[in-house]
C-alpha cells in the first residue's frame, strides 16, 4: 500500500482548515442542538410525522433485480431497498458567515453520505436521497455546527435571501416568512414548512450561533472576515488546476512533472 | 510494431482475469474486430415494430401519436403472419445467396430484428441505408404479400416510414435503428454518440458493466471518427476506453468493491488516488506549509484514464446504493472537484467532465425540466462536451435504476433496446471485445 493519507482540501487559513474538517468524514460534526424526528419531518413537509413511507417502486426483494455484478456487489441503502420515494431537503446559506458555503455542502455531503444527490446553486443547495435515508442525514445537517438557525434556511421554494442584509435580529431575509426570531425564548422558530405551508405547531430550531462563534466556524471567505486572497496556498492551488487543465487540454503529452 | 508501449490486463464484467498484458492497441476501434463488428451491427441492425404497423393501419393513426387519417383503415394480420413477412423481407433485402442478411421474429411476431446486408452499405456512403432499405423492403413486402391496392399503399408507407418525408426523420414510423438521421447529429462524426442511454441500458439488459462498456465503445469510437483521437490525443482516448469502459486492470471493479458495502463517493475518490499512487501513475511533487501534498504525473493520459475509471466507479457506488439514476451529474461535478482537491491534478477530461456535470445537473433536475438521464447521449446539447468520458457513466447509472423515474428506460427506448438486446455482441460487449483483443494481440 502506497503511503497515502487523505487530505481533502488545500489551503493555510482558518477557513481552509474548517473546510478540511467538514469535508473529512472522520471528523464528527459537533452537535449544537436537538430537533425531534417529528419536528424535522414536519419542516421537511414530505410526509405527516408517523405516516408510513410512500414508495416509488416495490421493495427490491419483491421486484427482482436484473443480473448485474454491480447490483450484486453494491449494497442498496435501506431507503432504496424499501423502494422509498426520492425526497429532498434544501438549504439556503447566507453570505454573512454562515457555517458552510453552497459548494461545501456538496463536497462534505459526498464524503460523508452514501447515495446523496446534491446540486449547488448560488442561493440554494438541494440534497436528494431516498426518503428514510434523507431524514437521517437531514437530522445531522440541522443539529450540528454546519447549521445556524439564523443564517441558514431550510427552504424548498422561494429561497431568495442568501445575499441580502440581515435584519435587526441577525436573521436572513425570507420572503415566505417561514422562520422568525422569537425574542422571548431567543430561539428561531419555523411557522411554515420548507415550501411555506403553515405548520400545525411551530418548530424551534434553537438559538442562533453568536457572531464571534460563527466567524470561527465558518467556511466562507469574506473581505471583512478572512479574505480569499489571504490564502496564498489556496490561490496557488486554483491557479495550478486552471493551468494544468489548459495545458493538458492543449497537449497532455507535454505536461510532465509539473 | 506497437505505436504505444502500454499493456493492460483484461477482466470480465465480474472482475475475473481474462488475459494479461494485452497491448492497448488491441482495444482500438481501428484494430479490434469485435468493436468493428459492434459498429457494423449498429449500422446494420434495424428494428421493426410489426404490431405498431398493424395497429396504425387498423386505426389510421400513422405518422405520429394522435395523428389520425379519418376514414382510412386497413386490417392486415401482420403479427400473425410475421414468419412469412420475415421470409419475404429477407428475400427483398438479400443481395447474394448466403450473405449476411437476417430477419429474426421476436415476441410472437410483434417485433422483427433485421440485419441489412453489408453489401448494401458498401454500395452507398450513408449509414441510413439500414433504415431506408428495411422500410422500403417492408412496404414492398406488405403491399405484395397482402395484395394492397394503389389507393391504400400510401397508408402502408405512412405506417412504416411515419411522416417522412414531410419530417426530417421518420416521425411516428415503425422502423428504427440506434442511429438518428445525420441531420440530427451536432457535428461531423457524432453519429455513434447520438444513442440515448435508455437504449444502452436495455440492450445490455441493465448490466451496468456492459452498459458502460457498450457506451464507452460507441463514444470513444466516435472520437476517432470526429477527429479527436489522433496525434497527441490518440493514446488519451485509447487509455480512457481501456480503463474506464473496458475495466482494464480491473480498476473500475476494484474501486467499486472497496466502497460496495458502505462507501460514499468520497471513498471512491480515495481509492482512485491510492491506486494511482500504488501504480506509480502519480507521485508527490511538494508539500505546502499547511501540510498539503501536491501530486504530479509524468503521464497525464494515464492519470486521466485512472480518474475516468474512478468517475465511473463513483457513479456505480452512488447510483448503485440509491438504485437511482439521477445522481450521475452530481457525481460528475463532485468526484472531479474532490479528486482535484485531493491531488492538485486536473479531473477527468481536464475539466470537461465536471463542466458536463454542471449542465446535465441543470437539465435533469431543475425547474427547466429537460429529462432524466435516460434521454442523454453524447450528441445531446448539454452532454457532448466531455469527449467520451461521461456518457458511459450515465449509461451505467440508468442501468442501476430500480424504477424511480416517470419516463423509464423502457418507455424512452421503445422497442429498440429490447430488440437489439438479442444481438450478443451488443448485449455483452466486454466478453466479445476481450476475446477479439486476445486474437489480435500478436499483431502489436
Amino acid at each position: 500500500m502506497a503511503n497515502f493519507k487523505a487530505q481533502y482540501y488545500p489551503g493555510s487559513t482558518a477557513i481552509s482548515k474548517n473546510r478540511r474538517r467538514y469535508i473529512d468524514p472522520n471528523y464528527k460534526l459537533e452537535k449544537l442542538r436537538t430537533i425531534s424526528d417529528e419536528d424535522l419531518v414536519s419542516v421537511m413537509g414530505h410526509r405527516v410525522p408517523g405516516e408510513a413511507y410512500k414508495s416509488t417502486h416495490p421493495p427490491l426483494d419483491e421486484l427482482g433485480e436484473p443480473a448485474c455484478p454491480i447490483r450484486e456487489m453494491v449494497e442498496p441503502t435501506p431507503g432504496a431497498k424499501a423502494g422509498d420515494r426520492i425526497r429532498y431537503i434544501q438549504f439556503t446559506d447566507s453570505v454573512y458567515f454562515a457555517p458552510v458555503t453552497p459548494y461545501m455542502r456538496a463536497w462534505m455531503g459526498h464524503t460523508r453520505y452514501r447515495s446523496a444527490d446534491i446540486g449547488v446553486l448560488s442561493g440554494r443547495v438541494p440534497l436528494e436521497m431516498r426518503e428514510r435515508d434523507l431524514e437521517k442525514v437531514a437530522k445531522e445537517l440541522v443539529e450540528t455546527e454546519v447549521f445556524d438557525p439564523a443564517r441558514v434556511g431550510i427552504r424548498g421554494a422561494t429561497v431568495h435571501g442568501h445575499a441580502l442584509r440581515l435584519d435587526e435580529n441577525g436573521m436572513m431575509f425570507d420572503a415566505l416568512r417561514r422562520f422568525r426570531f422569537d425574542k422571548k425564548s431567543g430561539e428561531v422558530v419555523y411557522d411554515k414548512d420548507q415550501v411555506g405551508v403553515p405548520l400545525d405547531k411551530p418548530v424551534s430550531v434553537g438559538k442562533p450561533i453568536p457572531e464571534d462563534e460563527l466567524r470561527k466556524r465558518t467556511s466562507e471567505f469574506r473581505v471583512d472576515g478572512v479574505p480569499f486572497r489571504d490564502d496564498k496556498e489556496l490561490i496557488g492551488f486554483i491557479q495550478r488546476i486552471h493551468m494544468l487543465r489548459t495545458m493538458a487540454g492543449f497537449d497532455p503529452n507535454g505536461v510532465k512533472g509539473i | 510494431m506497437a505505436k504505444y508501449a502500454d499493456k493492460i490486463d483484461l477482466y470480465n464484467d465480474r472482475g475475473q482475469l481474462f488475459e494479461s498484458k494485452v497491448p492497448i492497441e488491441a482495444l482500438s476501434p481501428l484494430n479490434n474486430p469485435a468493436i468493428q463488428k459492434i459498429i457494423a451491427f449498429v449500422k446494420q441492425c434495424v428494428t421493426v415494430n410489426l404490431e405498431g404497423i398493424e395497429k396504425g393501419l387498423a386505426s389510421g393513426e400513422v405518422g405520429g401519436k394522435m395523428c389520425y387519417l379519418r376514414g382510412r383503415s386497413l386490417k392486415l394480420d401482420l403479427v400473425k403472419n410475421a414468419g412469412a413477412i420475415a421470409d419475404s423481407l429477407t428475400a427483398n433485402l438479400r443481395v447474394k445467396p448466403k450473405d449476411d442478411t437476417a430477419v429474426k421474429v421476436l415476441k410472437g411476431g410483434k417485433h422483427l430484428l433485421v440485419t441489412v446486408p453489408s453489401s448494401r452499405f458498401n454500395a452507398g456512403v450513408e449509414y441510413t441505408t439500414g433504415v431506408t432499405a428495411t422500410a422500403a423492403a417492408l412496404c414492398s413486402t406488405i403491399i405484395n404479400d397482402f395484395k394492397v391496392g394503389m389507393w391504400d399503399a400510401d397508408l402502408v408507407h405512412a405506417a412504416v416510414w411515419g411522416r417522412y418525408p414531410q419530417t426530417m426523420e421518420m416521425m411516428g414510423g415503425n422502423v428504427s435503428s440506434l442511429l438518428s438521421v445525420p441531420q440530427q447529429n451536432e457535428g461531423m462524426g457524432y453519429a455513434l454518440r447520438n444513442v440515448p442511454c435508455a437504449h444502452i441500458a436495455l440492450i445490455t439488459k441493465k448490466n451496468a458493466m456492459n452498459a458502460a462498456a457498450l457506451s464507452s465503445i460507441l463514444e470513444q469510437a466516435a472520437m476517432w471518427e470526429m477527429g479527436d483521437a489522433i496525434g497527441n490525443f490518440e493514446r488519451f482516448h485509447l487509455l480512457g476506453l481501456a480503463y474506464q469502459g473496458l475495466n482494464g486492470d480491473n480498476l473500475v471493479f476494484d474501486m467499486v468493491k472497496e466502497s460496495a458495502k458502505s462507501g460514499a463517493l468520497g471513498d471512491v475518490v480515495q481509492s482512485c488516488v491510492k491506486m494511482a499512487l500504488e501504480d506509480k501513475v502519480i507521485k508527490p511533487l511538494n508539500k505546502s506549509a499547511s501540510g498539503f501534498v501536491t501530486y504530479t504525473t509524468d503521464d497525464m493520459n494515464k492519470w486521466n484514464a485512472y480518474a475516468a475509471a474512478g468517475l465511473l466507479a463513483s457513479v456505480m457506488v452512488t447510483c448503485g446504493s440509491a438504485r437511482a439514476m439521477q445522481h450521475t451529474p452530481s457525481c460528475f461535478i463532485y468526484f472531479n472537484d474532490l479528486i482535484e482537491r485531493e491531488t492538485g491534478l486536473p479531473g477527468v477530461d481536464f475539466g470537461r467532465a465536471a463542466g458536463t456535470g454542471v449542465e446535465m445537473a441543470f437539465f435533469s433536475h431543475s425547474i427547466y425540466g429537460g429529462g432524466n438521464p435516460c434521454v442523454f447521449h453524447g450528441n445531446h446539447i448539454v452532454t457532448r462536451h466531455s469527449k467520451g468520458f461521461t456518457i458511459p457513466c450515465v449509461a451505467a447509472g440508468v442501468a442501476l435504476d430500480a424504477g424511480t423515474t416517470i419516463y423509464t428506460p423502457e418507455k424512452v427506448s421503445g422497442v429498440v433496446g429490447e430488440v437489439l438486446s438479442e444481438v450478443p455482441e451488443l448485449r455483452e460487449p466486454l466478453k466479445f471485445v476481450n476475446e477479439a483483443a486476445v486474437n489480435v494481440k500478436g499483431e502489436f
